[in-house]
């Protein structure tokens, strides 16, 4: 009788984290380093893998650097190439974050809520810490959607170059994420 | 002289305006027109990335692949939608992002269903977050239904 309920108990345990970790495999990640001088350098990844363990507050995605889809090839190229993300070597971006406020957030509850997030991005194989707001938006149908927008600096995942220096190509270019869970 | 070096430097910009032009507004081909570098089944495609990631990436990266499956999910992102060919058991998967004109195309699939799907690849690699494999597809159009 013991083992049946030890059983129940963990299957119960089991089913309840598992609830409680939600992901996705399509969260959408834009990356705009547009100048006035040039603006094709900007490109979606919509295939990125999202995670929000909503007990613990825990958020974090993973995108695969190639596909990042850009209108120009020859952009494309050179955004994947050895100078810029070396996509070979280095084939995800990965973001390990967590909710500051998460007790602010009520998963439960529908409705709008405002989440600071911080954590690690790391690039090319270089972890720097990322801090930003979210909105988290909380559906009558339980569906959870989340939307941030950061800047980072291209510097500090030691991508430099000459289109960056004549101002084609934006040092600190913006990053937005959106995921349903 | 002064005639000469200014005839030079016209011919020099006359060759390489088109070139500059050339790169800074190509864009890429619709998938639609371009023939495909292989035809495979995704179960296959998987199976090649579960048993050798590198060999699997070397041969299918950035080329256009046509893949026969049957759709598991048909994902949000964005106002489009992702179609996702999934392997139950190990829980890895093919994901095809598409261009935008396929959207009509992408309102009427169902999941459970047949199709093929042409699209570039951008390779595979070993989830962290979901401890499986992924493919990813980008400028995907749907083949037939």
């Amino acid at each position: 009788m013991k083992k049946v309920i030890l059983f129940v108990s963990v299957a119960l345990i089991s089913v309840f984290s598992y609830a409680q970790k939600k992901t996705t495999t399509s969260a959408v990640i834009n990356f705009d380093a547009t100048t006035p001088l040039d603006e094709y350098p900007k490109a979606e990844n919509k295939t990125a893998v999202a995670m929000l363990n909503t007990k613990k507050g825990e958020l974090s995605f993973e995108a695969t650097i190639k596909n990042f889809s850009f209108t120009n090839p020859v952009i494309q190229d050179h955004f994947n190439g050895e100078k810029w993300m070396n996509s070979d070597k280095f084939p995800t971006a990965v973001f390990k974050g967590k909710i500051n406020n998460a007790s602010a957030v009520d998963f439960s509850k529908a409705g709008t809520y405002s989440a600071e997030i911080s954590g690690d991005l790391s690039i090319k194989g270089i972890a720097k810490p990322v801090s930003t707001k979210a909105d988290i938006v909380v559906g009558a149908d339980g569906v959870i959607s989340t939307t941030a927008m950061f800047n980072i600096t291209l510097a500090d995942y030691g991508i430099e170059g000459g289109a960056i220096k004549a101002g084609k190509v934006d040092d600190t270019p913006s990053i937005s994420v959106s995921a349903k869970f | 002289m002064k005639k000469k070096i200014f005839i030079g430097i016209l011919i020099v910009l006359i060759a390489i305006i088109p070139v500059v032009w050339y790169v800074f507004t190509v864009t890429f081909d619709n998938t639609a027109d371009v023939k495909p570098d292989f035809k495979v089944e995704a179960s296959a495609m998987l199976g090649e990335f579960i048993q050798n990631e590198k060999a699997a990436n070397a041969k299918y990266v950035e080329k256009v692949v046509e893949v026969t499956g049957s759709i598991t999910a048909i994902e949000k992102a964005d106002s489009t939608f992702n179609i996702k060919m999934e392997d139950d058991s190990t829980g890895s998967y093919l994901i095809f992002a598409f261009q935008p004109d396929q959207k009509d195309l992408l309102n009427k699939l169902k999941p459970m269903q047949e199709v093929v799907v042409r699209a570039s690849c951008s390779g595979g690699i070993y989830s962290e977050i979901l401890e499986a494999h992924s493919i990813s597809f980008k400028r995907s159009i749907i083949v037939n239904q």
